[in-house]
């Protein structure tokens, strides 16, 4: 864990500080509270349009709690609340008149673990589509393939389109997700460990087309692969006991971080 | 790969609109199930208001002596004595030799099920019992009418009339004649009935235990008994009392596994060869017929039975609740 | 580990193995013996009960009308209908209306206080005496309409029903993972079809079992129709009248002196028998499928 490549790719992006690029959802000044437990500690960033930022960090450092705010997923839950502003292109996402649903359709998620709905693959793609859309027979069809096109499932499920999405394997599963959240067009996608159930082929896999999907779209992910952060993203976050730690570019953190406690982690001295 | 993947740009739409169409949608069905939820409260209230508005001449007219009055005269002029003592010592008799048939078998079955039967009959058994719950209960009543109940008479009874003749105390309890109609066959139809529920609850419990905790204790050098009395019962003991408890307001409120063969006797003697009755049997014996004081007075047998069998289900859901708060569950 | 005395071949230490292994097989038999002495008895009951049962299963019981008192012919055509219409009202009030309420006890309301009180209630109608369920729509039903029906007689056993499918429906959506849930809302899904094209979807086979389940326990129930339907000795399909329905007319005929009338109560004991084991059957089939998936 000592020596982390840092991946050309991420070198696309200007490393100036004083620079400002688009901002897509910024966060300021948020605490969250699981009961009366604090899990986030006034968390302040901001995530651009078109990039992909990671969140790394110990088990239970508050990363994944993070991105079900962004999402308001937390709203599921009784006694989980969050203070402060999230920011989506200027509006408060945390103000109790936001919808939800319009702001979930907007925000688009990814979980840990591959959660096909139990219904056929292209029921599962086309199912998100319908919610917002009337579309006919053939638009429909023509959406399903585009997003299993983007997510690079396509070949591999063209021909069992009416098969279970429960019959795909973990690494297409995955995808499927991917391919049913692209398909309702969102703005912002949140991974949370996407590839952690996944072998590595099928991750490289992911990896990719978290790659090709930033050109459309701003990323957050959570992962616990250091590596993958570094491969994937233009900025890493790195949070410790419910407090972001370092934010800065994935260059910068990888290879100079400012803080003594990032340094620590990612060569692996604790976590 | 990521030529294709470029995509193309889909025409826009108004996701808000779509949304706002699913709103009454949301609201409505979130209502229809809230207020179903609340109907379930209702039918509670309902059964209450429903037997309290039916027994309230009889509460009137008897207050709480009906409790404890043996009489049951519904036909006597000018008014009829009515009394639930008779009904009330039969539900509590039966239940009682029931249960002390029933919980030992049926918790041996359940030990047998979980730790001594071969791996090959486990499951094949097991499907029987809980089938066998499911079976209605006049089933077991007819049987016991015509099957169960002759073979008792004949040759069961007379052998522990003569066993215990003139000892003090159980020569009362066993005391002759044989008869066809009585307390004791109907406990032992009862038996048999929540036998298989006994079984099934229980053995469901037995294997709420960690193996783990199990193994260690094999990894102690310990019987399979040694297991059972040392570690599976003790973790399990809340779970198990439920159950039971479960079973005995069955046995309780059970119908007509009893009626066919408790004989319909009000008269209370100490002996459970004798004819009987339950607060059940009685209700449905007498029901059809019934009118005025009389029909008022057998819903207020009711009210007294829900009220018991309330109180007994209602101990057995908290000790069920404190295991399932024990799993961790 | 050092002291020789601390070995299984010292006399006292075999002697103690001996008789804690002696203690374990007393119980093994008595466990044994347990077993054999309870399914004597219930393979006894179906014995008998196909044995009779079968002697009288006639075509004619399917299509001829319940006897008058000393008839010799005659069959349960009329019973075995209103059995089933009965049946099927009394689910098709209570599945629907459990189905929502355990709905909302596993979704909606999983932390709130009235579900608490609901989940209590709930389990209390699950085993309460169904002959008080009787009294109960006898003095909410039959009185206030003036008259014994088929209809009361079916809002009985849909009052059976409810707690039922109340319990299997929470039981089954809360095995639904809260992930799905989640990747769902995730879409941006409004709640309601969350749980109706997702978590119904995933715990579809286990919402049958339920249904299932709660039919074969209404489909043998004698004590609540006793005094709601009543019986009726003709051919009727009119709700609001008396209606034959197997259970009471097994109750009827078990205590009559007529010889055809008690053999009937068997073939209809059977058939009963029947429904009920085919319909807990089906279920616990539809389970297993389930588990397998």
């Amino acid at each position: 864990m000592s020596d982390v490549q840092v991946m050309p790719q991420t070198s696309g992006h200007a490393p100036a500080a004083g620079r400002a690029a688009p901002v897509k959802l910024e966060v300021r000044n948020l605490d969250f509270f699981y009961g009366a437990n604090k899990a986030l500690k006034n968390i302040n960033l901001r995530l651009e349009t078109n990039s992909v930022t990671a969140f790394i960090g110990p088990s239970g450092c508050g990363k994944s709690t993070l991105l079900r705010v962004l999402n308001r997923m937390y709203d599921l839950y009784p006694g989980q609340k969050a203070e402060g502003e999230v920011l989506l292109d200027g509006e408060n996402i945390l103000n109790p008149g936001v919808d939800l649903n319009l702001l979930r359709a907007r925000v688009g998620m990814v979980f840990q673990k591959p959660t096909p709905f139990p219904m056929t693959i292209y029921d599962n793609i086309a199912f998100g589509i319908k919610l917002y859309e009337n579309l006919s027979k053939s638009e429909l069809d023509g959406r399903v393939e585009h997003a299993l096109r983007g997510s690079a499932l396509w070949n591999e499920v063209k021909d069992k389109l009416n098969a279970s999405g429960l019959s795909l394997s973990g690494g297409q599963q995955q995808r499927l997700c991917i391919a049913r959240t692209v398909a309702i067009q969102p703005e912002v996608i949140l991974f949370d460990e996407p590839c952690s159930a996944l072998d590595p082929i099928s991750t490289a896999k992911v990896e990719e087309l978290i790659d090709e999907l930033k050109a459309k779209y701003t990323i957050a992910i959570v992962t616990h692969n250091m590596q993958q952060a570094a491969r994937v993203s233009e900025h890493t976050a790195f949070m410790y006991l419910g407090e972001l730690v370092e934010f800065d570019e994935t260059q910068r953190i990888f290879t100079a971080p400012s803080m003594r406690q990032t340094q620590d982690y990612i060569t692996g001295r604790f976590g | 790969m990521a030529a294709q993947a470029s995509l193309q740009e889909v025409k826009p739409y108004d996701r808000a609109r779509a949304l706002s169409a699913f709103k009454i949608g949301d609201v409505t069905f979130y209502w229809v199930t809230r207020l179903s939820a609340i109907a379930v409260l209702l039918i509670l209230g309902g059964i209450i208001l429903s037997l309290v508005v039916g027994a309230w001449p009889a509460i009137k007219a008897f207050g709480l002596e009906f409790l404890v009055t043996r009489r049951w005269a519904p036909n006597l002029e000018p008014t009829p004595v009515l009394g639930a003592l008779g009904p009330i010592y039969g539900t509590l008799v039966t239940s009682f030799l029931a249960m002390l048939i029933a919980v030992p078998v049926g918790l041996g079955i359940a030990v047998f099920l979980t730790e001594f039967c071969p791996p090959v009959l486990r499951r094949p058994v097991g499907i029987a019992i809980e089938l066998l719950a499911g079976i209605p209960s006049i089933i077991y009543g007819m049987w016991g009418f015509f099957v169960l109940a002759p073979f008792m008479t004949d040759h069961f009874q007379p052998f522990f009339i003569n066993l215990f003749e003139g000892v003090p105390v159980l020569g009362t309890i066993f005391a002759g004649p044989p008869s066809y109609l009585s307390l004791f066959n109907a406990s032992v139809v009862l038996a048999i009935m929540i036998l298989p529920f006994i079984t099934a609850i229980s053995r469901d419990v037995f294997s709420t235990v960690p193996p783990m905790l199990k193994e260690s204790a094999y990894g102690l050098g310990c019987t399979t008994w040694e297991v059972v009395r040392n570690v599976v019962v003790p973790f399990t003991r809340a779970g198990v009392l439920g159950g039971v408890m479960l079973a005995l307001g069955r046995a309780l409120g059970e119908t007509m596994a009893v009626t066919f063969i408790i004989g319909n006797s009000f008269q209370i003697n100490g002996s459970i060869f004798s004819p009987g009755t339950t607060i059940s049997a009685a209700i449905a014996s007498e029901f059809g017929e019934a009118s005025g004081l009389h029909m008022s007075a057998l819903i207020l047998l009711g009210l007294l039975l829900f009220v018991l069998t309330f109180i007994v289900l209602a101990c057995a859901r908290l000790m069920l609740a404190r295991l399932d708060a024990a799993a961790g569950k | 580990m050092n002291a020789p005395s601390t070995s299984f071949h010292t006399p006292s230490a075999r002697a103690i193995y001996g008789s804690r292994a002696r203690t374990d097989k007393i119980v093994r038999v008595l466990c044994v013996l347990a077993a054999a002495f309870g399914l004597l008895w219930l393979s006894l009951i179906l014995f008998t009960l196909f044995w009779n049962g079968l002697a009288g299963l006639h075509f004619s019981v399917f299509t001829e009308m319940t006897p008058p008192p000393g008839s010799t012919t005659g069959g349960l055509a009329n019973a075995i209908f209103g059995s089933i219409l009965m049946t099927i009202i009394g689910v098709g009030i209570g599945a629907p209306l459990g189905l929502f309420a355990g709905t909302y006890l596993a979704e909606y309301g999983r932390h709130e206080k009235l579900s608490f009180y609901v989940r209590f209630i709930n389990d209390i109608l699950l085993s309460a005496p169904s002959i008080v369920i009787g009294l109960f729509i006898y003095g909410a039903v039959v009185v206030p309409m003036g008259g014994f029906s088929a209809l009361a007689g079916s809002l009985a056993l849909a009052v059976i029903v409810v707690p039922v499918v109340v319990r299997t429906t929470e039981d089954m959506l809360l095995l639904v993972p809260n992930q799905l849930r989640e990747a769902a809302s995730a879409l941006g899904l409004p709640r309601s079809y969350v749980i109706r094209s997702i978590a119904y979807k995933a715990a579809r086979t286990g919402l049958i079992t339920g249904i299932l389940l709660a039919t074969a326990r209404v489909a043998g129930e004698t004590a609540p129709l006793l005094f709601t339907a009543l019986s009726n000795q003709f051919w009727n399909a009119n709700l609001l009248t008396t209606m034959a329905n197997l259970p009471v007319t097994i109750n009827n005929f078990v205590q009559s002196p007529y010889e055809y009338w008690r053999q009937l109560a068997w073939t209809g004991a059977l058939l009963i028998t029947l429904a009920v084991l085919a319909l807990n059957i089906f279920a616990r089939l539809l389970a297993a499928e389930r588990k397998k998936s």
